[in-house]
């Protein structure tokens, strides 16, 4: 067995609120190996996207360690982990999160002239292109529809082939056929670049596609590979 | 029905508070409160010119003659309609200190007056005395006193001698008030108060000297000063009469104050147009946060009426909230500063609230509010109930409907019409608001282009690989309003600044740089005609001394033209304003330049001829073969048109608008005049052996007299510069607004840049390079426009040339620059602090 991608051991995260404080993840432990396809489901308020966040360096743990390609996540700081990220994630969420000022090239653009790629447009076009989008890429994000949207945050996230893929329920706010779409070029994407895909989602056929699935129940692994175990 | 039932919802609407109305309210008090505090000002300065006039005038009415004591007739005259007259004789001089062999000179106004003196008021001298007592000297010498600054000036203390022409006096104290002194208008020197009847062996007051009487009048209580008037005009006008009264004491001073203050209001509107673009932004960003709530209420059956008067009224409530606030503080401002101001003032000046400059204020106020408002909450009727189920709002770019652009249109002629009507300066306010609507005008064109470009510049390749500019360029050009706003806001504070800068360096240049290289060193006037062989010798002999110009110089009115009174025909031309110094030669100097006509041949002795200004004479409509009657010490001299010729003013040389052949005047007691153009370490000695040789003559210094007129400039420059100050204060308040306005989407972008991979650094200097290219863009275009103002200023008005100050401008690009800087760094902090796991979620 290679060595895993991600590896979180008693990670845990308590966030202060109004009526004092919350655990939200209450020490998870789990190994994502290279190349895997992992789905995290659970009911709403379970920890899943909390637990990606993690994973992402996007929250911080407040106990336990956080290792992804080997680097400890919590012993970084902020520019750290923006660079981290930079040089080995992607990641997609299910409102977008598109920069509303930037057209679709700009923003699939920016990850890779981040990272200080010449070429950053040349790429970001052909991932556009690769996801359906090459006429809209002048397009600002409120000039499209949710599904193209989606879109150009997944070429974003893919466009630098980072060897984490990181998506937080990134059908959630589209329809059928939209998410269906997306669905397919997310693991296409996944697919082509070879990368370790983490995924966040509700849709139970979407976590059939996956490699593995772990649920979540309260902050708390209720099941580890419950879905391949029923497959 | 629409009323009431917007009326309700606008008032549960603002329960919850005005907090989000901030910028609204700081922009709009801001720029009400700049103008109402000049008004204040200005109107407790005229009510203090109005209860002071007799004070400030030495009487109930006064009589002035130019060159010469009133006639007989005139004192008879004077005589049956006051209760009690006083005489006075102004005139420059050289207060002269003989100490340890060496010698001081100083110019000085001399007033002359008689035992009653002062009718109104009394002078305040240091130390305390009675002014007889002090006038009357002591040591079997006339006693005189004068203004601190001639005695530090002259080294002299109390008791010491000095001398006026061939005349001894010894100083007895300092002069502390003056009642009448602020009427006294423009003096080169300081003053100096004598007895007339000391002077009587000064040799100062021979015939063809340069002075004037004052002729004070205490008049019984209810006499009609304008009947008054009148009479005096219809029997002594010819004769050289000028007539004021106690209904305006200082003309000067009250129209300069008028004038200042109406412009100042002037500036103080561009300052609230600034505001007013705060209040457009701020009334925009808070209707895209009510989008939903607009669809929502249209959802459940409100029309577009109701819509449109349910945030109207809310404007309207908080526009009413924020001129009481503008008002308040300006009113209270000038009240505060009262003690500072009414020492620095040198009229009285009754500062208190003063009802009709705040109205004016409150009206400019509430017509801006409207104006600026007007338009975004006429958008809100476009808003459609499907707006709650896709973002519809920001994607709303056609005009509002043809009757708001109507409203639009009243609102800012009233607006413009109401300013020049009240200002009293229509012509200039009318410029004023031109340049304002189209300096706003270019400033919407040059944020567009600014967007373009930047669209443009994010795309292209230079850019590439450089994330923070191009994020920056993005922002700019993105579809956001952010740069608007500040480009507008900004540009337009940052270009009342530029142009107040390039007038003013080009006027001091002007006056301070380029003149003196061709002007005289001295002015020598009261040259008596036996001393001026003796005082050109002196010259000649001098190799310091380049040139002199000398030229026989009366006094003289015109009075009537071709057989019609001079007015009639030309008006109220400035030549016809009192008296103009005549000369007369055989032959045109040398450089004269005659444009029409010729002159009359040497030995000319027949019927008087004139030579005339030709810039004037074709103001005035003259040509040659008219008639123009001048009134010379009472002598009327009818004289034929026969040149014209250049007189140019610019150097600072003799310049005489009529110049007459020899004979006409023959007889005519007069003086001469002279410029010396000499070396500066020379001026020292010229001035001392004449001074020395010839007493009665009046020096003045070139350089002195320019400096005063730079002083009055810069005073004139400050005061603009206050208002301008004001302006851009309100610019950087509606910086600040845009800035807090957009915090959240750049909290926002920071999250998802960071997701992506940037570092804090980079993104601050996104944020700062943004900010930097906007103000540098506000700035640039502030130049232009300044430049142009300044252009149109220096040749149309001041008819000098101009040049482009680099100084200034680039001061204000720079100024433009830390001013966005500032408010945007201010409000970066957030972005960068913030957690990008807790933004985006909150956003899901």
């Amino acid at each position: 067995m290679s060595d895993p991608v991600l590896s979180l051991s008693e990670a845990r995260l308590t966030l202060s609120g109004n009526a004092g404080p919350v655990e939200i993840l209450r020490g998870i432990t789990l190994d994502v190996t290279r190349g895997e396809t992992l789905g995290l489901v659970g009911p709403s308020g379970s920890g899943k996207s909390t637990l990606l966040m993690l994973m992402g360096g996007l929250e911080r743990a407040t106990s336990g360690q956080v290792l992804a390609l080997g680097q400890d996540l919590t012993a970084l700081d902020e520019d750290a982990l923006a660079r981290f990220r930079r040089d080995h994630m992607g990641v997609v969420f299910q409102s977008f999160h598109l920069i509303p000022t930037m057209t679709a090239l700009e923003n699939v653009a920016t990850p890779l002239e981040l990272a200080g790629i010449d070429d950053a447009f040349e790429r970001a076009r052909a991932e556009l292109e690769t996801v359906g989008l090459g006429h809209r890429i002048d397009h600002y994000p409120a000039q499209m529809s949710g599904g193209e949207q989606q879109r150009v945050a997944l070429a974003r996230a893919a466009a630098p082939r980072p060897e984490i893929l990181l998506a937080d329920e990134p059908t959630g706010n589209l329809d059928g056929a939209n998410g269906e779409a997306i669905m397919e070029l997310l693991f296409g994407l996944r697919d082509r670049h070879g990368a370790t895909l983490v995924l966040v989602t509700h849709a139970t056929d979407l976590a059939h596609r996956c490699d593995r699935v772990i649920r979540l129940r309260d902050g708390l692994i209720d099941d580890d590979g419950a879905l391949r175990a029923a497959q | 029905m629409s009323l009431a039932i917007a009326t309700r919802i606008a008032r549960r609407e603002l329960r919850g508070g005005i907090g989000a109305f901030r910028i609204f309210i700081a922009c709009l008090a801001l720029g009400v409160a700049a103008i109402a505090a000049v008004g204040t000002v200005r109107a407790s300065i005229e009510a203090g010119l109005q209860r002071e006039g007799a004070a400030l005038l030495g009487g109930d009415a006064e009589m002035e003659f130019t060159y010469r004591f009133a006639s007989e007739e005139e004192r008879a005259w004077m005589a049956g309609v006051a209760k009690e007259t006083s005489e006075i004789v102004d005139f420059r001089s050289m207060a002269v200190v003989d100490r340890d062999g060496a010698t001081e000179r100083g110019l000085t106004q001399v007033k002359s007056v008689d035992d009653a003196y002062p009718l109104k008021g009394s002078v305040v001298l240091d130390p305390p005395m009675a002014l007889p007592k002090a006038l009357d000297g002591e040591s079997g010498l006339p006693g005189g006193i004068m203004q601190r600054v001639l005695v530090d000036r002259l080294g002299l203390s109390i008791g010491d001698r000095f001398r006026l022409g061939t005349q001894d006096f010894v100083l007895m104290a300092l002069i502390e008030l003056e009642p009448d002194g602020a009427a006294d208008g423009f003096g080169l020197g300081p003053r100096t108060m004598v007895r007339t009847a000391d002077l009587a062996d000064s040799g100062l007051l021979e015939p063809g000297t340069l002075f004037e009487t004052q002729y004070r009048l205490a008049l019984p209580e209810g006499t009609d000063l304008a009947a008054l008037q009148r009479e005096a005009l219809s029997q002594f006008r010819d004769q050289g009469l000028r007539w004021r009264d106690s209904r305006n004491g200082a003309p000067g001073v009250q129209q300069f104050v008028q004038r200042m203050g109406a412009f100042l209001v002037l500036v103080g509107l561009a300052g609230l147009a600034v505001g007013g673009v705060g209040v457009s932004a701020a009334v925009r960003a808070y209707l895209n946060g009510k989008t939903a709530v607009i669809a929502t209420l249209k959802t459940l059956g409100a029309d577009r009426t109701t819509i449109f008067l349910t945030y109207l009224i809310q404007i309207g409530i908080l526009a009413v909230i924020s001129v009481a606030l503008g008002l308040v503080f300006g009113a209270a401002l000038p009240l505060i500063f009262a003690p500072l101001i009414e020492a620095r003032l040198p009229v009285p000046a009754v500062i208190g609230v003063q009802a009709g400059p705040l109205a004016e204020a409150a009206l400019y106020g509430l017509l801006t509010a409207f104006l600026f408002a007007l338009w975004p909450v006429a958008k809100t009727e476009e808003i459609r109930a499907a707006a709650l189920f896709r973002d519809a709002f920001g994607t709303v770019r056609s005009l509002p409907r043809p009757r708001y652009l109507i409203a639009t249109a009243l609102l800012l002629a009233a607006l413009i019409g109401i300013s020049a009507y009240l200002s009293g300066i229509p012509t200039l306010a009318l410029w004023t608001a031109a340049g304002i609507v189209g300096a706003l005008f270019v400033l919407i064109l040059a944020a567009q282009a600014a967007m373009r470009l930047a669209r443009r510049g994010a795309k292209a390749r230079a850019v590439r690989g450089n994330p923070p500019l191009r994020l920056a360029l993005g922002a700019i050009g993105g579809p956001r309003e952010e740069a608007t706003s500040v480009v507008l806001s900004l540009g337009l504070g940052l270009t009342v600044l530029a142009a107040v800068g390039q007038i003013d360096t080009n006027l001091r240049g002007a006056i301070s740089g380029e003149l003196p290289d061709v002007a005289p060193s001295y002015f020598f006037v009261d040259i008596q005609p036996d001393q001026l062989d003796g005082f050109m010798s002196r010259l000649d002999e001098d190799e310091a001394v380049s040139r002199v110009e000398t030229a026989p110089m009366l006094r003289g009115i015109i009075t009537g033209i071709n057989g019609r009174p001079a007015r009639e025909v030309a008006g109220d031309h400035w030549v016809l304003n009192g008296d103009r110094g005549v000369t007369y030669s055989a032959r045109p100097t040398e450089n004269t330049t005659i444009t029409q006509g010729d002159w009359w041949p040497e030995d000319y002795a027949g019927l008087p001829q004139v030579s005339f200004a030709a810039e004037e004479a074709a103001e005035m409509g003259l040509k040659l073969g008219d008639e123009i009657t001048i009134n010379i010490l009472g002598r009327d001299i009818t004289a034929e048109v026969t040149s014209f010729r250049v007189v140019d003013f610019s150097t600072a040389g003799i310049g005489f608008i009529l110049s007459m052949n020899p004979a006409a005047l023959a007889g005519a007691p007069h003086t001469h005049i002279a410029t010396v153009y000499a070396e500066e370490d020379a001026e020292a000695a010229i001035l001392r052996d004449l001074a020395s040789a010839y007493p009665n003559i009046t020096a003045i210094r070139v350089r002195d007299a320019i400096d005063q007129v730079a002083n009055v400039l810069a005073g004139l420059a400050a005061a603009t510069s206050y208002a301008a100050g004001a302006t851009l204060l309100t610019g950087f308040v509606v910086l600040i607004g845009a800035a807090a306005a957009g915090e959240r989407t750049r909290v926002y972008e920071a999250a998802v840049l960071k997701t992506l991979g940037a570092t804090r650094r980079q993104i601050l200097t996104s944020f700062a390079l943004r900010s930097a290219l906007l103000g540098a863009a506000a700035g640039l275009v502030a130049i232009a426009a300044g430049a142009i103002a300044g252009w149109g200023v220096m040749t149309y008005v001041m008819d000098t040339g101009y040049s482009i100050a680099w100084g200034p401008a680039l001061g204000i690009v720079l100024g433009g620059v830390l001013a966005t800087l500032a408010a945007g760094l201010l409000f970066a902090w957030r972005p960068l602090a913030a957690r990008p796991a807790q933004i985006l979620r909150a956003r899901e």
